[in-house]
């Protein structure tokens, strides 16, 4: 007879480190160095234009665990302890060489409004020096602090004399792994020694941004959200940070996604997982938050957007400057128009909503096929949104006709991240790129009229004779065509529920037959564990993984493109 | 508590590691022991009782439920027997299935289950074993390790026990909870003993229980199972996936043996009763039973059409299959999307496997694909984590990362199938948790209808957050994967509605949170609503797993004197959930109205004759053979049993008043199953001849189990007239077919998917017997004629 061993004792997972060790990658012991590889078969990715060469594959080293973080020796997999939320490796990265902007398709030159415009409260404090060098850095040394939050931070021997040295229009890439952070010169020979890395006692950092409007060769305003909530204001040159939302006196929800507001010195916008949308001045210290206007318990959760702090409140001395309640679901990430007008915010429950950001209101609300929203992104021109999800498609969604135009369909597991490739793009065909726990990277190319046929096929090339029939007439055919779904019932129909708590249009989830679909035109496994990010430059593609694998594929050079 | 005698389980044994004097508590005792005031003061070394992390979930509850959707109960494990715990974990919190298994044939009345259970429910005194660990702890401090009480086994020379860890938590729960036991009560139901009949057991004594949380203790079942199925003999772990299926395909059988039986009583009853019957059988069938006996297939079953192209000729031949659950092959970082893709995926018939193609009449290669033409209401999808790998010539689980979302629609639908972007919203998962498909623990992880999600691992019932469902994804060390998947059918305006909900109670319970109390009553009233169980909130899940001290259990979770007439009173002004012929079901289901029934049976009836010369020739031919031959053995059967209802009729028919309801149902289930037949070739004559004693031949008949058999193996070709709607048949006989289930098939790696195995009489066009009216079939049930 069988004797069943007894299940495993329950301990916590430190779940860091668990993602890793289940996929066969040992716990680190010590702090090791990040590892540059050039695979030889190289990982080529063949499309119209050309092909794309595997430059090199940067493995980042993941920290081992804090001192006073239990080594995990028996995990217990049933242990009902909630685990902190963990992500991936992200990047952000940041050139401060104006040829290497990706392309501008926006016509109007009317600039948008700051948020809080209309605000006295929030009229910027008078500006004591013109130079724009002279950025207001941070308060408090990252080396030197004494704080339990940071852990330690290890600066690169030669920091300073790479820093004086690199070439000014080279790329600078931050990182997160786990619970260090590093700073990475990847114009540098020696691009995989970090220039410094800063390790967090116990949160880790799950997103970051940097400014692109205050960047100059001497100031880099990053901002970072973490696990605990906390965010960091960290400026790497003079090695200088402030904390907000210290140990979340504001909210204590974890920061999904964080962003500077476009064309913002000081503020920017910071998703929590508990469905908050904040947004917080880098300058200002924080303030215990008390909801300023009263929200109905009863409605809770099912307007679109409760303003628990309106940007135009008179309070505006302390932090948050605005706080918006969208729903009780997680916030999975949000992007900013390109005209910097509107917002679009992806959620677990599965909806996109889309905003007018400064006028704190929810324009609309869209349903994923089906499961959690991930990841969003605009194109460059600002016409079309691209959702990814949990039904394992991406989705473009037209900005000005609101609807659902394609959904795409070529991933075998989530997509964790969308990035439109602003160098192939121009106002009539688009290319954009995406990743998936599927270890993939796919390319995709549409074009408007392509998009309107009820089968999209494939697009290889960047046809520009293609018969592109005028926006305005397909609006009119696809907004009959939806009202036509109106009608249907089942599992289609939404809108009854939410249309009568308020004026907010929901649009009701396209059946798979009346949508078309797309197909992508590359598809490719990148590596062995779960892609989580990807980006593009002018010369190159990049993808990030969940252990750390940072892989660059050149563009294919301008000859061969033709 | 009481050992079972003869049990060598490990929860007895530990019952006597703790040398607890067996005590039987009866309710009174145990009530007057529940309140905290007159609890014995605890021992120093003892926390304060605290209320355990379920019990804070199922706060606010309200008065007790009558359709078992409030009871919480965790399963004695005897040894191995996971498997079968958390597949009836899964089915039970199945609203529609809970639902059906309850009210088929009929409900127990109130008042007899109660008489039941005030035996079978035992409660014990939560501090009893307090007091009895706080000894041990003392004897141990006191004595040294090689002391031994008189009888008390050394529990004294282990490490002092992990209190967080399942198996000292299971150990509380079976020595405080209150144990339910279940007796055969098969009788009542007027069926033999089956394992539909001690799953409906269970499943109504835990419905009808009065307290809240307990453990029930699956005995019967278990013997049932392995009386009837060797390979569940042994103490060996099972496959869950397999025993899911066989259950499944138990129902189904036993419930057409019941259905068969009662069309023979039917027919033997006198006519003014079962006129009397119709008179009360739409009121009473409408609200309280399945009024066909195909609950389990409108639940679960869906239908596979396989398109195969032979390559050389290009003819597309399809094929329909039933399943009841998919098993999709699995990859590395893949979805269950992308497997469900996968699974639909094209596939080349070449070399040694190569197609039979009739119209070329030769075998040929071909492109074969599966789609989902009927999709089930219940969705049960098995990942295929035990690989058979040549070079180890055995099953090897496969540790790939599976992600599955909470909510799914199927993209491998053919084109005609009715609503294809049907939502569905997963509501349970099965976990094994082991290194390989030998040995190794399952547990369920199951949403209930509003108390969000609860790990039910054995006698332990725990509250869990949202997330965790999604930490079985296969990634995690720990060797925890999910296994087989629940989904059911929702509508996006559920979800929403949930997912407000989820929103409220949040709010509510952080408010409630703030206010350093939780009494507001964060989940506000009793949402009865399947697909709108308001999830627990992220932030309410940080219950700390709080040393489960055994607690006197708070006494709103139990009660008072049951059967108090004010207790009584709201249970039988609270309307008793529709069954599901009564939800708003998708149109696929093949149900009727009772006035569509008649108007319809009335066209049939005129129509009789012009119908018939539709048919096809040869499947009249056929049907009218197997028909013949299920008359005559009926026939046979009743002439043998004849002589034991003489006997019977002499002892007496054992329930006079209660056999009326279960055969007034009875003739209803008839007469829906005929109605949906397309050639009900028993005729009326055939079976009046046949003098039978109304009230014994149900027994009479069921007390031969082979002829029982018998009876589900003639009436098959009858149960699947409507399921499929097949175009073309490879089938020629339908006593080819293999028995009913064969658990042993379903682990071939080969096998895509396991349908019932069950003869399928491939008829063109019977789908539409329920659609159109001009093939509706004709009514041969004499009971209805006489009303008419």
């Amino acid at each position: 007879m069988f004797v069943l061993p007894p299940p495993p004792p329950r301990y916590t997972i430190p779940v860091a480190y668990a993602a890793g060790a289940a996929n066969g990658m040992a716990v680190p012991v010590v702090e090791t160095n990040n590892i540059i590889t050039h695979p030889e078969r190289g990982c080529p990715l063949q499309v119209g234009e050309g092909t794309y060469i595997l430059q090199d594959d940067l493995l980042l080293a993941t920290p081992p665990p804090h001192p006073s973080e239990a080594p995990i020796i028996n995990p217990n997999p049933l242990a009902t302890l909630p685990t902190p939320p963990t992500s991936g490796v992200k990047l952000s990265l940041v050139t401060l060489d104006p040829r290497k902007k990706p392309p501008v398709f926006l016509k109007s030159s009317l600039p948008a409004p700051q948020f809080g415009d209309g605000n006295p409260a929030l009229a910027a404090p008078p500006v004591a020096a013109k130079d724009v060098a002279k950025r207001r850095k941070p308060k408090n040394n990252i080396i030197k602090s004494s704080s339990s939050f940071v852990s330690r931070v290890i600066t690169h021997e030669t920091s300073a004399k790479r820093l004086g040295d690199r070439d000014l229009s080279g790329i600078f890439a931050f990182a997160n792994i786990n619970r260090a952070f590093q700073w990475l010169d990847l114009s540098s020979p020696t691009k995989e020694e970090h220039l410094t890395k800063v390790l967090f006692t116990k949160a880790h950092m799950l997103c970051h941004d940097v400014n692109e409007y205050t960047k100059t060769p001497s100031h880099l305003d990053i901002v970072m959200g973490s696990s605990a909530g906390d965010i960091i204001w960290y400026e790497p040159m003079s090695q200088k940070y402030a904390r907000i939302n210290k140990n979340g006196v504001i909210n204590n929800s974890p920061v999904t996604h964080i962003k500077w507001l476009p064309g913002s010195e000081n503020l920017f916008m910071a998703s929590h997982a508990n469905g908050v949308l904040v947004v917080y001045d880098k300058e200002k210290d924080d303030a215990l938050f008390t909801p300023e206007a009263n929200g109905h318990s009863e409605e809770a959760g099912r307007l679109p957007l409760e303003i628990l702090k309106s940007v135009n409140s008179k309070n505006q001395k302390t932090n948050p400057v605005s706080f918006w309640k969208m729903a009780n679901q997680k916030i999975s990430s949000f992007a900013f128009s390109p005209d910097q007008r509107h917002l679009a915010v992806v959620l677990e429950d599965g909806s996109l909503r889309l905003m007018d950001y400064l006028k704190e209101e929810v324009l609309d609300i869209f349903r994923s096929y089906y499961g959690g929203l991930i990841c969003v992104c605009w194109s460059p021109d600002g016409k079309y949104i691209v959702t990814g999800g949990q039904d394992d498609l991406l989705t473009i969604w037209s900005f000005p006709e609101r609807k659902v135009v394609a959904r795409c369909q070529g991933h075998n597991s989530w997509v964790s991240s969308v990035a439109f490739d602003p160098w192939r793009c121009d106002q009539k065909t688009y290319r954009f790129g995406s990743v998936g726990d599927d270890c993939r990277l796919l390319l995709w190319d549409f074009s408007v009229g392509m998009l309107h046929r009820p089968r999209a096929h494939q697009a290889s090339t960047r046809n520009r004779s293609s018969i592109v029939l005028p926006n305005s007439q397909n609006a009119n055919r696809h907004r009959a065509d939806s009202g036509d779904n109106r009608v249907r019932s089942d599992s289609n129909g939404t809108e009854n529920y939410n249309e009568n708590l308020d004026q907010t249009p929901s649009h009701p989830v396209e059946p798979r037959s009346r949508t078309a679909l797309l197909p992508p035109i590359m598809s490719k496994i990148v590596g062995e564990d779960p892609t989580c990010w990807l980006g593009f430059q002018k010369d190159c593609i990049m993808t990030s993984s969940l252990e750390g694998h940072i892989r660059t594929w050149d563009r294919p050079s301008e000859s061969v493109k033709s | 508590m009481l050992p079972q005698p003869g049990s060598t389980t490990d929860a007895s044994r530990s019952v006597r590691s703790f040398g607890l004097r067996p005590l039987t508590w009866t309710r009174h005792f145990a009530q007057a022991a529940n309140p905290p005031a007159t609890a014995p003061p605890v021992k120093k070394d003892l926390q304060v009782p605290q209320i355990s992390p379920l019990e804070k979930r199922l706060q606010d509850m309200g008065p007790i439920r009558e359709d078992g959707s409030d009871k919480f109960y965790g399963m004695e494990n005897y040894g191995n027997t996971c498997y079968c715990n958390s597949i009836l974990q899964c089915l039970y919190y199945s609203v529609p299935f809970r639902e059906a298994v309850i009210n088929y044939p009929q409900r127990t009345p109130m008042e007899s289950l109660e008489a039941a259970l005030a035996k079978n429910l035992r409660y014990q005194n939560p501090n009893a074993y307090l007091e009895a660990e706080a000894l041990a702890a003392k004897q141990k401090a006191s004595s040294p390790p090689s002391a031994r009480q008189a009888g008390v086994p050394p529990n004294l020379n282990q490490k002092p026990e992990d209190k967080e860890s399942p198996e000292y938590k299971k150990k509380v729960a079976l020595q405080t909870l209150p144990i339910l036991e279940t007796k055969n009560n098969a009788t009542s139901y007027g069926m033999s003993e089956s394992l539909f009949t001690s799953l409906k057991d269970i499943f109504e004594s835990v419905a009808g229980s009065q307290a809240r949380i307990g453990i029930v203790r699956p005995q019967q079942f278990l013997d049932v199972l392995r009386r009837e199925h060797e390979m569940f003999r042994t103490a060996m772990h099972q496959d869950a996936h397999e025993f899911l299926n066989l259950l499944l395909n138990e129902v189904v059988a036993n419930v057409e043996t019941e259905a068969t039986k009662q069309a023979f009583a039917e027919k033997a009853l006198p006519p003014t009763e079962s006129a009397d019957s119709l008179v009360v059988v739409p009121s009473s069938t409408g609200s309280k039973s399945p009024n066909t006996t195909r609950w389990v297939h409108e639940l679960f079953e869906g239908t596979l059409t396989s398109e195969t192209k032979c390559l050389t000729c290009e003819k597309v031949s399809q094929r329909d299959e039933i399943f009841l659950d998919l098993s999709v092959d699995l990859e590395q970082h893949s979805s269950v999307t992308s497997c469900l893709r996968k699974f639909s995926a094209e596939e080349m018939l070449c070399e040694r496997n190569k197609f039979h193609c009739d119209n070329c009449g030769g075998l040929q290669e071909a492109e074969k694909r599966m789609k989902i033409k009927r999709l089930p209401r219940v969705l049960a999808l098995h990942l295929k984590r035990f690989k058979y790998t040549e070079d180890l010539q055995r099953l090897q689980k496969l540790f790939h990362r599976v992600v599955y979302p909470y909510h799914l629609r199927l993209f491998n639908t053919t084109d005609d199938a009715e609503d294809p972007d049907r939502l569905y919203e997963l509501y349970a998962v099965v976990v094994h948790i082991g290194g390989g498909p030998y040995h190794g623990h399952y547990v369920a992880i199951i949403k209930t209808e509003d108390r969000g999600w609860l790990l039910f691992d054995d006698e332990l019932v725990e509250p869990v957050d949202k997330s965790y469902v999604r930490n079985f994804f296969g990634d995690r060390p720990g060797l925890a994967c999910a296994y087989v998947l629940f989904y059911q059918e929702t509508t996006l305006e559920a979800v929403m509605r949930e997912q407000a909900q989820e929103n409220q109670a949040t709010a509510a319970a952080a408010e409630a949170s703030e206010a350093g109390k939780s009494n507001g009553s964060p989940f506000s009233p009793p949402l009865a609503h399947a697909q709108s169980a308001p999830v627990p909130p992220e932030s309410t899940a940080p219950f700390t797993p709080l040393s489960r001290i055994p607690t006197a259990p708070p006494l709103s979770t139990y009660p008072e004197e049951p059967s108090e007439p004010h207790l009584a009173s709201p249970r039988s002004v609270q309307p008793p959930l529709p069954p599901i012929p009564d939800e708003p079901a998708p149109p696929l289901s093949p149900k009727k109205s009772d006035h569509q029934l008649q108007k319809e049976r009335r066209a049939m009836e005129k129509e009789k004759d012009k119908n018939e010369k539709n048919r096809q020739k040869e499947q009249d031919l056929l049907n009218r053979d197997i028909h013949r031959r299920e008359v005559e053995d009926l026939r046979k059967a009743i002439e043998a049993s004849r002589a034991d209802s003489v006997d019977f009729a002499e002892n007496g028919s054992p329930r006079k008043s209660s056999s009326f309801g279960f055969l007034k149902r009875g003739s209803r289930s008839l007469s829906q199953r005929l109605s949906k037949e397309k050639e009900p070739r028993v005729s009326t004559s055939d079976l009046s001849t046949a003098p039978l004693l109304p009230e014994a031949v149900p027994e009479v008949l069921l007390k031969d189990a082979e002829l029982a058999q018998q009876f589900i193996k003639q009436t098959q070709p009858i149960k699947r007239i409507h399921s499929a709607q097949p175009v073309q048949s490879t089938v020629s006989s339908p006593r080819d077919f293999p028995p009913i289930s064969n658990p042993k098939q379903p682990k071939q790696p080969i096998q895509p998917i396991q349908p019932i195995r069950a003869p399928e009489p491939l008829v063109k066009d019977q789908h539409t017997s329920h659609t159109k009216p001009g093939h509706t079939p004709r009514w041969r049930s004499f009971s209805f004629k006489k009303v008419s």
